[in-house]
């Protein structure tokens, strides 16, 4: 527990109204609600940390120590859970705690929104109160939750605290301890044992455990999986089975996701239940900061990245003088000190900024466009990592797109190639997309020809979604004679026949502002990631004023309204995010390189977005 | 070990399968090959009169079998993916859980996977979506867990059910 805090809040401890001293307030206005709170009756204060791990209190005021029982100093630093508990030594959360209201108060706290209702909580002595909380998010100037305040009144509860029966579970002599996944917030082990929860006539005992699972469960989504889980002894042991949610893995993401998460889960023993619940669920998202070895070298900015398998590749950039470069670097995130490798390629492309570089299968790499030393660019090369002396090949076509800069492109299918937008030589901005197939002998460009396209623009990204879909977010979009932000998203089917641009969710109008409370404003140069199940995560670029917004939003298409929310992270965020500089390695990481804000031109302290729980069962 | 029947042996051979209350079915030599385990077994009895016993299959669920066989050893050649498709899935179409069950057991003793993935997917996709209880009801099973392993259990799921 860190010690200063607990003496400057020491001085503050007798004024329980210190939040009402105007001079003290940066920009907090509770509310109605909460006056009434203050109002009505003594109220205990609560304010935790928003952006430290696992939100930690930072102050309590003198009435929450007096009515509960635990003195200032003792709670500081930990978690609120701690009143759930009965008494000082529970290590669990009692069991009328409402879960559904903890629920609630989680999904408040990570959109953002404010909490308002009862719960239960006890004194350090054990003795129970009904506490009728309000929680609301405080955010500084820049839009950043930074901290949550609490405000609590109570009253005495009363009911029957005599322990429930059963509440301790016995360890029966014939049972057999199943490995538990263990749910948020209790690791107690649930004790099952093998027992006939059936009929011996009914046919169903005769079925083999291997075919109900290989046959039957691998076919099911997780939620369907869990719902037979919970109807009785025999299915809930099978679905405690590795190789069950290896299975679905493979059935609901594809092989694709389910090869590369494959060679991490290996490399770093980690458990198939907790890699699909963590990948639904996101839970467990947290930044983390990386310091690698090497350099880039000579330093510069505008560069491109990808992701080949675990390892980062960047390409081009803008170094001194404004010159384009043409260097390859590789970093591989498995070795155990990551550094910055300088790749001698046989003829490498022209030096190039602005340009995209994406990953194919088989760990080749293709980069397109940019703006080149003597204009704009519609060359296309292509890298194989894994030749003995990897040689940059151009790939010839006769016809080609518009040379452009700043447009965005993804790959289909690990081979084919789809560009869109961009700015022109003449710096108009393109609203075209085209489609380059990599497997063929010679490749062709095809215009994908649709019958009405989203306006024209730049900086915007393009995401893929299984194995025929992809989403256009943001960009700076054409509105008229103005270019405006844009917060649209747009989503193509390429296996229909009549392939077309549908408009999904957005503001109708570049730059415009959003009815949804925790949409994403508007933006360009973004970071946007597909995430198995094909939703898409968003974050960073460019925002309207210049303010650095670093919340991460999380989309889901397959919504029947499909809405924007704010996903919440641990952990300390990077405070820029470009598209162009961002890439998802082993489908679970997003590393976050360089930023127009840092002075680490060297790209040796990196950022990650972990999407699940790198830390296996070593 | 005895000869393995020639071709046109094969094709006048008829296979014996006496059910698990003594019913005789005679298939097609054909027919029989469908299921792996038959074929192993002719394969060391070669064409024999006397019938196979099959002691765990009912006449009933035994029937069910061969006219999935009989249907798919002409399918494979002249009837459409499209159309065998369909076939297949009048066939599920009203069957009873029970039926459905038994199937499975059969199917995987005779070792007919075609058989064995069609009842599976049915299967799978009438847990789709469903409710707890639902399920109980479709698989005949009695809830026995405790009030405190149920809750246990909920919590440990909320996750999939977007809670």
């Amino acid at each position: 527990m860190d010690e200063s805090p607990k003496k400057e809040l020491a001085v503050r401890r007798n004024t329980s109204s210190h939040l009402h001293r105007k001079e003290e307030t940066p920009s907090w206005h509770l509310g109605a609600p909460v006056d009434i709170f203050f109002r009505s009756s003594p109220c205990r204060i609560v304010v935790v940390n928003a952006q430290e791990l696992d939100h930690p209190i930072i102050y309590v005021n003198l009435i929450f120590e007096q009515v509960t029982g635990y003195r200032a100093d003792e709670v500081l630093g930990r978690n609120c859970r701690f009143l759930q508990y009965q008494g000082s030594f529970a290590k669990t959360r009692y069991p009328l705690v409402d879960i559904r209201i903890l629920t609630e108060i989680c999904r408040c706290l990570s959109e953002g929104f404010d909490f308002e209702g009862e719960r239960l909580n006890f004194r350090k002595g054990g003795s129970p109160l009904m506490n009728r909380l309000y929680i609301k998010p405080i955010c500084n100037d820049e839009g950043i939750i930074t901290h949550f305040l609490g405000v609590q009144s109570f009253k005495e509860a009363n009911f029957d605290l005599s322990p429930l029966r059963g509440l301790v579970w016995k360890k029966s002599s014939g049972a057999i301890h199943t490995h538990i996944l263990g749910d948020m917030y209790s690791q107690k082990p649930l004790f099952v044992h093998r027992d006939c929860s059936f009929k011996k006539c009914c046919p169903l005992y005769k079925v083999s455990d291997e075919v109900l699972v290989v046959n039957i469960l691998a076919r099911l989504t997780p939620r369907d999986v869990t719902s037979l889980g919970s109807v009785c002894h025999r299915f809930y042991n099978l679905t405690k089975d590795e190789s069950l949610w290896k299975l679905v893995c493979q059935n609901i993401w594809g092989q694709e996701t389910f090869s590369i998460l494959e060679s991490v889960a290996r490399r770093r023993r980690l458990w198939w239940g907790k890699i699909v619940r963590e990948l639904t669920t996101l839970e467990a998202a947290a930044w983390r900061k990386l310091t690698v070895g090497g350099s880039v070298e000579p330093s510069c900015i505008n560069f491109s990245v990808c992701a080949v398998g675990s390892k980062v590749v960047l390409f081009g950039g803008e170094g001194v003088n404004m010159q384009p470069v043409n260097d390859t670097f590789v970093l591989d995130l498995n070795e155990d000190c990551p550094e910055w490798t300088h790749i001698n390629v046989n003829s490498a492309p022209p030096g190039r900024w602005g340009h995209t570089l994406s990953g194919l299968s088989d760990s080749r790499l293709v980069v397109f466009g940019g703006c080149g030393r003597n204009g704009l660019l519609n060359d296309a090369f292509v890298l194989d990592l894994d030749e003995p002396q990897p040689t940059w090949r151009e790939v010839s076509c006769s016809t080609r797109p518009l040379p452009r800069s700043w447009h965005s492109s993804c790959i289909l299918d690990g081979t084919k190639l789809i560009v869109s937008g961009g700015c022109t030589d003449s710096g108009a901005l393109l609203s075209d997309t085209f489609l380059l197939d990599l497997t063929m002998e010679k490749p062709v460009w095809k215009e994908i020809n649709v019958s009405w396209r989203p306006p024209s623009r730049l900086g915007h990204t393009l995401s893929v979604l299984g194995n025929h879909k992809i989403l256009m977010y943001g960009g700076l979009a054409t509105s008229g004679p103005l270019r405006l932000r844009s917060s649209d998203v747009y989503i193509m089917d390429l296996s229909e026949e009549e392939t077309r641009w549908k408009y999904v969710t957005g503001s109708m109008l570049p730059g415009g502002v959003s009815t949804c409370n925790s949409a994403p404003p508007p933006r360009l140069d973004h970071a946007a990631v597909s995430l198995p199940g094909g939703r898409v995560v968003v974050f960073g670029g460019s925002i309207a004023g210049s303010r650095l917004e670093t919340k991460v939003y999380i989309l889901d298409p397959m919504e029947e309204k499909p809405t924007w929310r704010i996903l919440y992270v641990q952990g300390r965020q990077p405070k820029y995010a470009s598209g162009h500089s961002t890439c998802l390695v082993g489908g679970t990481r997003v590393v976050v390189l360089g930023g127009h804000h840092t002075e680490d031109w060297m790209l040796t302290e990196l950022h990650e977005l972990c999407l699940i729980n790198l830390k296996g069962t070593d | 070990m005895a000869e393995l029947p020639n071709t046109t042996m094969a094709n006048e051979c008829k296979v014996k399968l006496k059910s698990k209350d003594d019913k005789i079915f005679e298939v097609e030599y054909a027919v029989a090959m469908q299921s792996q385990t038959l074929k192993n077994a002719l394969a060391h009895t070669g064409c024999t009169d006397t019938a196979l016993p099959l002691h765990d299959i009912s006449s009933q669920i035994l029937a069910k079998v061969i006219e999935y066989c009989e249907y798919h050893v002409n399918a494979a050649n002249t009837i459409s993916e499209k159309d065998v498709k369909t076939w297949d899935e009048e066939l599920v179409k009203h069957m009873d859980q029970d039926t459905l069950f038994r199937l499975i057991v059969a199917a995987k003793y005779l070792e007919i996977h075609n058989l064995v993935d069609l009842m599976c997917k049915t299967i799978a996709d009438r847990i789709k979506d469903k409710s707890v209880e639902e399920l109980r009801e479709i698989f005949h099973v009695q809830n026995d867990f405790t009030p405190e392993e149920e809750e246990q259990v909920r919590r440990e799921t909320k996750w999939a059910h977007g809670e």
